[in-house]
């Protein structure tokens, strides 16, 4: 074969391979386009399961938040509860200690009705199995009955505030989807675990979307629910639709790969929270927008009070004075945050007291290091060298000594690590060279977010660390429970050890005052209790930051937590032509 | 009659390191920190509420009785069910593993091919620019920070010029199509390959050219490639026939055993493209303290390992004559 002949093939040939390549492409992107109404949504991972009684995933829940229904829902704007599938607010009735409440003529996806036998049921499900997250709400039922198929009465044990919002925003589930397998689920040993392992993958409920495809590690398609109660109705002061003909949900392993999606325009959303270094480059991009809301989060450090030196509050008050949480939001959260002064977010305005003690709120950071200096002074410490010279010049301390004269003992301060959460890892190092600043031997040490919390939780071995609850109940009772001695026990939620009676005795007395106002300044007295007494120093409440595309759809619904919401689904609409 | 009384025995060794290692991982993620239930739970449980999964899930048992459960249920062909996917860990398994070997395989066998076929070149071309090059394009490919490279690669060639998807074994919007034909579907996952193959190929591609370069060298010195010389035969034939051969030994065993591993997948390659693969799923079983996933997804990695080293082993007498069991 000559060098000529040689030549011509390889140029055929690799004419032919482009030529192969175009009809590739061509191929594949003709069977690609995207119906005008079709919402493509990015999640960061896939759901782990579509069996709503073991979601307990981030991404499992969004997805079945679209198909199981709640009696009641919070309003997007003024978060107040207001009937979702119940149709009407409950009616209390005081002597009986029962909530009268007549539900909505909803259907679930299959066209059959929703009626009060499938609230029983929900009910008794819950309760047999134990379901976690429900099972501990709804054990203040006595019992239920149902007068008729549009109404449920439930009976509480004991007056109960909480009733409305932690139990009544569960999700409802069918008689009819789940009866079966509940009564195969009783006759195993593990009978929790069987119901929990049952797969499912088409979920039946009364929302908006229906799961119509899942494939694993792909996507999930939902299509619009025909039956949805909501369609045509003003609910929570939006006119509902869904106006689109699905959802398309894809998965993406890192943020890098979503964001490039989204300016590709591969997406519509990514709901998920961004970093805020992605939103410069997300702002220059045509057609994209970026919405930052509160949320409803609570990051805070935390002392074990159970041990020495950590059991003296002024020692937890002057280092809540040293800390600089104005720059934490400057800094580390690039101003996307909020300064946390108390336990109740400020966004929860109807909860939250804003007369707590704001520990060095305005100070520089040598006035801040002056005023801790003084109060630890007062109370007995000692340095080797003091923060504070006889010049009154701030300078580096050395070795704080406890009030019984010994030195302090290096002590760690907890935190996820970065790759978790480097908002909070970065907190930790910080915070541990301002208490260096001022003598204190701190180290602030990352550790895997599982073994943080058996440390933490499970063992109660520990000096300091930095958690935070991402997504908070709108009800305060969690101010309770974080901070209620019967909860300072292994796997408890009081993991800092901390014990008042009198802050006890309200926890129990705001649980059952059924009037709000009332029930306000119990809480409000919680948290100045909590304040004064520090054993969690509130940090910072960060804002979620998402992305939209805004060619194809309008409409989103910003609320607390974000435009990724039931809310949006049902309202927003592709835009014409 | 000997190479049987061989396999026979490695069986048996393989069948007791199999058994230790089955035992050293039940040891290891019990002694582990982490809470195996720490991940699942809600902020808002009750430890009441915990302490119920706890013993729904097993974990109430004293740790013997956690072991015995195991083995027995390892022998009757029970893994378990995952603690977060609430499925038998075999499922979950069987549909990952699939994407695993088509990418990481296919990207092993060309990546070896090519590494052996450039690595016996560069050997017998030593000194000379292009042995030059290849070694330090191969060094270059060798050092890459894949989620980097892998990051680099999307950009480039996935969002700037968007010859490619930017991740994802399938396009959603084509397989959500009902007119989508099985032709359509098939090609699309090819696509959808490429740009992860591509990393993989210039990662792994790198190792075997040096590999295979470095044992030729050795391979060039023997007396036996002189006398193949002296015999007149033509440098193709001593370079291919006597030299490459020879020389393919060490990197048999490597390719071997890197076929191996690959069913491993790549936790930061699959995280990357989302390809939805074990790598990934084994990275989140263990830092989930998912004990069922774990154990099942490194019992598999170990059994494949012994295999493939009882396969290397019986291929190195068929390759190596003077080798004999």
């Amino acid at each position: 074969m000559s060098r000529l002949q040689v030549k011509r093939r390889t140029v055929a040939g690799w004419m032919g391979l482009l030529v192969g390549a175009l009809l590739f492409s061509a191929l594949i992107s003709c069977h690609g386009d995207v119906p005008q109404r079709l919402l493509r949504v990015g999640l960061s991972e896939e759901p782990r399961t579509l069996n709503i009684w073991l979601a307990s995933d981030a991404n499992s829940r969004k997805i079945l938040a679209q198909v199981y229904q709640p009696l009641y829902t919070r309003h997007p704007e003024t978060l107040k509860l207001i009937p979702w599938l119940a149709a009407q607010d409950p009616v209390y009735d005081e002597e009986n200690i029962s909530y009268t409440i007549k539900l909505r003529h909803a259907k679930w996806a299959d066209g059959s009705d929703f009626t009060a036998d499938d609230v029983v049921f929900t009910g008794k499900i819950i309760e047999a199995f134990k379901i976690p997250r429900y099972s501990s709400k709804w054990r203040a039922i006595k019992k239920i009955e149902t007068p008729d198929d549009h109404t449920v009465i439930f009976y509480l044990k004991k007056p109960t505030a909480v009733f409305l919002s932690r139990a009544l925003t569960a999700p409802m589930v069918s008689r009819k989807e789940w009866e079966t397998v509940a009564q195969e689920a009783k006759k195993q040993e593990k009978p929790l675990r069987s119901l929990q392992n049952y797969e499912i993958s088409n979920p039946m409920g009364t929302g908006p979307f229906v799961v119509k495809d899942y494939k694993g590690g792909a996507y999930l398609h939902m299509v619009k629910n025909p039956h949805f109660f909501g369609s045509g109705n003003t609910i929570g002061g939006h006119l509902l639709g869904p106006y689109i003909d699905g959802i398309l949900f894809k998965f993406y392993g890192t943020s890098d790969v979503a964001v490039l999606a989204l300016k590709k325009g591969n997406i519509d959303m990514f709901w998920w929270g961004l970093q805020p270094g992605y939103l410069d480059d997300l702002q220059k991009t045509t057609d994209v927008q970026v919405f930052h809301n509160q949320k409803s989060a609570l990051y805070y450090m935390g002392f074990n009070l159970r041990k020495p030196p950590f059991d003296d509050v002024v020692l937890r008050q002057a280092i809540a004075t040293i800390i600089d949480k104005e720059f934490i939001i400057s800094r580390i959260l690039q101003g996307y945050g909020t300064v946390l002064h108390s336990v109740v977010p400020p966004g929860n305005t109807f909860w939250h007291n804003p007369q707590v003690p704001h520990y060095g709120d305005g100070l520089s950071h040598d006035q801040r290091l002056k005023l801790a200096y003084d109060m630890l002074k007062a109370a007995g410490y000692s340095w080797a060298e003091p923060p504070v010279d006889a010049n009154d010049k701030v300078v580096k301390g050395r070795e704080l000594r406890l009030p019984n004269g010994e030195p302090m003992q290096r002590f760690t301060i907890l935190t996820p690590p970065a790759d978790y959460d480097p908002r909070r890892a970065f907190a930790g190092l910080m915070i541990q060279e301002w208490l260096r600043d001022m003598g204190m031997p701190a180290f602030a040490r990352p550790m895997a977010f599982s073994a943080l919390l058996q440390q933490v939780k499970g063992k109660r071995d520990f000096d300091a660390f930095i958690l935070g609850y991402g997504k908070l109940n709108l009800d305060p009772d969690y101010v309770g429970t974080f901070f209620y001695s019967k909860q300072d026990k292994e796997r408890g939620w009081n993991m800092s050890g901390y014990r008042n009676k009198a802050f006890d005795k309200l926890r129990n007395k705001q649980r059952g005052e059924m009037d709000q106002d009332k029930r306000k300044e119990l809480l409000w007295e919680m948290q100045r209790i909590l304040l004064e007494d520090v054993p969690y120093i509130p940090l910072y409440n960060p804002n979620v930051l998402e992305a939209a595309r805004m060619d194809r759809f309008s409409g989103w619904v910003e609320k607390v937590g974000g435009i990724g919401n039931i809310w949006s689904y049902c309202v927003v609409r592709p835009l014409e032509g | 009659m000997e190479i049987r009384k061989f396999i026979l025995r490695r069986l048996v060794e393989i069948a007791i390191i199999f058994f230790v290692i089955m035992t050293i991982l039940f040891v290891l993620f019990r002694i582990a920190p982490g809470d195996p239930v720490a991940r699942m739970v809600d902020p808002m449980w009750t430890p009441e509420e915990v302490e119920h999964v706890m013993s729904q899930l097993g974990l109430d048992q004293p740790i013997w009785t956690q072991y015995l459960y195991y083995v027995k249920n390892f022998f009757t062909g029970n893994f378990g069910v995952s603690f977060h996917y609430g499925e038998p860990v075999e499922n979950i398994i069987w549909n990952r593993l699939p994407n695993t070997i088509l990418l990481f395989t296919t990207s092993t066998i060309l990546a070896a091919l090519a590494g052996v076929f450039f690595g016996k070149i560069a050997a017998w071309r030593k000194g000379r620019k292009s042995d030059t090059w290849m070694t330090i394009s191969a060094l270059v490919c060798h050092t890459l920070f894949v989620p980097w490279f892998a990051l680099m690669l999307v950009w480039i060639l996935g969002y700037k010029v968007g010859w490619f998807p930017l991740n994802g074994i399938i396009s959603p919007e084509v397989w959500v199509n009902e007119n989508t034909n099985f032709l359509v579907k098939a090609l699309d996952v090819i696509h959808h390959m490429l740009l992860p193959l591509m990393t993989l190929f210039v990662v792994q591609v790198g190792s075997y050219l040096l590999l295979m370069r470095s044992s030729m060298l050795g391979t060039l010195k023997e007396d036996y490639i002189v006398t193949a010389r002296a015999k007149g035969l033509t440098e193709k034939v001593v370079r291919n026939h006597h030299a490459a051969r020879n020389a393919a030994l060490p990197v048999i065993t490597s390719i071997g055993l890197s076929l191996a591993f690959s069913i491993n997948g790549g936790a930061l390659t699959e995280t990357v493209f989302t390809w939805p693969g074990i790598g990934k799923e084994l990275v989140f079983a263990v830092g989930n303290n998912d004990y069922p996933l774990a154990q099942a997804c490194f019992l598999l990695i170990a059994g494949v390992v012994l295999t493939a080293n009882l396969i290397v082993d019986v291929l190195y007498a068929y390759l190596d004559p003077r080798i004999r069991y």
